[in-house]
């Protein structure tokens, strides 16, 4: 039997430490306990959960421990089911694949003062920047914490604390703070951050309207829809041989339609020059980007990877 | 003019190319995606792969595991490209990042396609010239795939296995 492709990072769930307030903490390692890739303070991975399922978390640990990947997951009843799954049936010793780090704060060597606006969960981001900054020389920020009541990863705040780098709020008793106040003004070699509910999320985004761009940095818990190319349109790709037809997205490959379908294509380079992907074309007018078709083999065949279509219906010889 | 040129293999054999390089780097990883690490030495098994590498034959575990391959046993890299990336691109490619085993010094590795050669004590034969495919700009965040193209290695067989350690030389068979 064929093998299938790998395509997530092999981990084991090292260790689950009860972190309060709902909250675990998960470390995965790799089986041989190999460095794992590394990461920048406070990016996140998808895992890939038993069942099919996929949920994104961000990581809590330093980039410099790259030893393993640290996350912490809120016990949601009423979420997607992912943090159910992570809390009721992940054990130690399970194997979960997760995908290569992304994203994280741009903590700029030019920016000397940072100040972070977490709620809840929301803070892990910032647990993995601060503990970059404080071993990187650079301890020159204020996290503020929100929760209601017990505020989670409480012994991971504790030495934040008693720093004086972290200010908790407990909003069951004052209910949330006003976050201009916390943030102030933009000042130069100043950044600002947030990670927390919708909401504050939005009451964060008006606060630092005055603020430039590449100084404020938002993580959502649900991350936006990437950007894909406004000319980009979504066109319907036809099997003849299979008769099956799908649709293929703005910003998605023909190459991942037809994976998806469970088609077999072999694929390499996923780049356009390696030949692996050829497929025969009949009708439509396809858009090439390859580098390694000449123009009398671009007449009958295209390259799935990088392949688009200039027509809404574009059918293949599959 | 182009079509003057004789390109046939006798032809070929007929010249044996003078050079003589030695290993820089030694990097292997257990499975796709991990970092490679470096080594002081690598155990190379005849007809089969690196102890302890992805690709070995039986392990499977790299990122191209499922599209078997024979000569994919070990993975060559110039030195001279990282160089020249840095020349002329102006990135930094570091020796663990290009992800083939060994990086070799004054080696005309697009040379030796169907060539063997000595890797140290090893025995190699060329089977092919690596491609550099979109997985390693995933990886290493570089946009590099498009200064590796004709440049990104060698894949080799192993004939005779050994053990191969940096600042071995690096031979051709003659």
């Amino acid at each position: 039997m064929k093998a299938a492709p790998i395509t997530t990072i092999k981990t084991i769930v090292d260790t689950i430490e009860d972190a309060g307030a709902g909250v675990k903490l998960f470390s995965l390692v790799d089986p041989d306990h190999w460095d794992l890739p590394p990461f920048r303070p406070g990016a996140h991975i998808d895992l890939h959960l038993p069942g099919g399922m996929v949920r994104t978390y961000s990581l809590c640990n330093d980039p410099a421990d790259n030893g393993c990947y640290r996350i912490a997951v809120k016990r949601e009843r009423v979420g997607r089911g992912g943090s159910m799954i992570l809390h009721d049936q992940v054990k130690v010793g399970d194997t979960i694949g997760v995908t290569l780090p992304r994203g994280g704060l741009p903590l700029d060597a030019d920016v000397s003062c940072f100040a972070f606006v977490a709620g809840g969960i929301g803070v892990t981001p910032f647990l993995s920047a601060t503990a970059w900054l404080r071993r990187t020389g650079r301890p020159d920020f204020k996290l503020h914490m929100m929760a209601r009541g017990e505020p989670p990863l409480a012994h991971l705040l504790a030495p934040l604390k008693q720093t004086g780098h972290v200010v908790l709020h407990d909003t069951a008793v004052a209910g949330r703070p006003d976050i201009a106040s916390l943030i102030g003004r933009p000042s130069p070699g100043m950044a600002i951050g947030c990670c927390g509910p919708a909401d504050m999320i939005d009451d964060f985004e008006k606060a630092s309207r005055d603020w430039p761009d590449n100084r404020v940095h938002v993580e959502r818990f649900v991350p936006p829809v990437l950007p894909v190319d406004p000319n980009a349109r979504p066109y319907m790709l036809v099997l003849s041989r299979s008769k099956i037809e799908t649709r293929v997205e703005p910003g998605q490959t023909m190459l991942a339609a037809l994976l998806g379908l469970g088609i077999d294509v072999p694929a390499s380079c996923c780049g356009g020059i390696c030949g692996a992907c050829k497929v025969d074309w009949l009708e439509g007018r396809p858009v090439h980007r390859d580098r390694v078709l000449s123009p009398a083999e671009r007449a009958r065949s295209l390259m799935v990877c990088v392949a688009g279509s200039a027509d809404d219906r574009l059918v293949l010889d599959l | 003019m182009l079509d003057t040129i004789d390109t046939e293999p006798a032809i070929q054999g007929a010249v044996v190319p003078n050079w003589t390089g030695v290993v820089r780097y030694l990097h292997i990883t257990p499975r796709a995606f991990l970092p490679m690490r470096a080594m002081p030495e690598l155990r190379l098994i005849e007809g089969k792969g690196i102890e302890g590498d992805r690709y070995m034959i039986g392990r499977e575990e790299g990122f191209y595991s499922h599209k078997p391959e024979e000569g994919r046993q070990v993975t060559l890299f110039e030195f001279e490209t990282l160089v020249a990336l840095k020349r002329d691109a102006n990135i930094e490619l570091g020796p663990g990042e290009h992800r083939r085993n060994v990086t070799v010094e004054g080696v005309p590795l697009t040379h030796l396609v169907g060539r063997q050669f000595w890797l140290g004590e090893t025995l190699l034969e060329a089977t092919r010239l690596s491609i550099p495919c979109r997985h390693i700009e995933d990886i290493t965040g570089k946009a590099i795939f498009d200064p590796l193209i004709n440049r990104s290695g060698l894949n080799c067989k192993i004939l005779k296995g050994g053990t191969v350690r940096v600042g071995d030389a690096v031979r051709n068979v003659r």
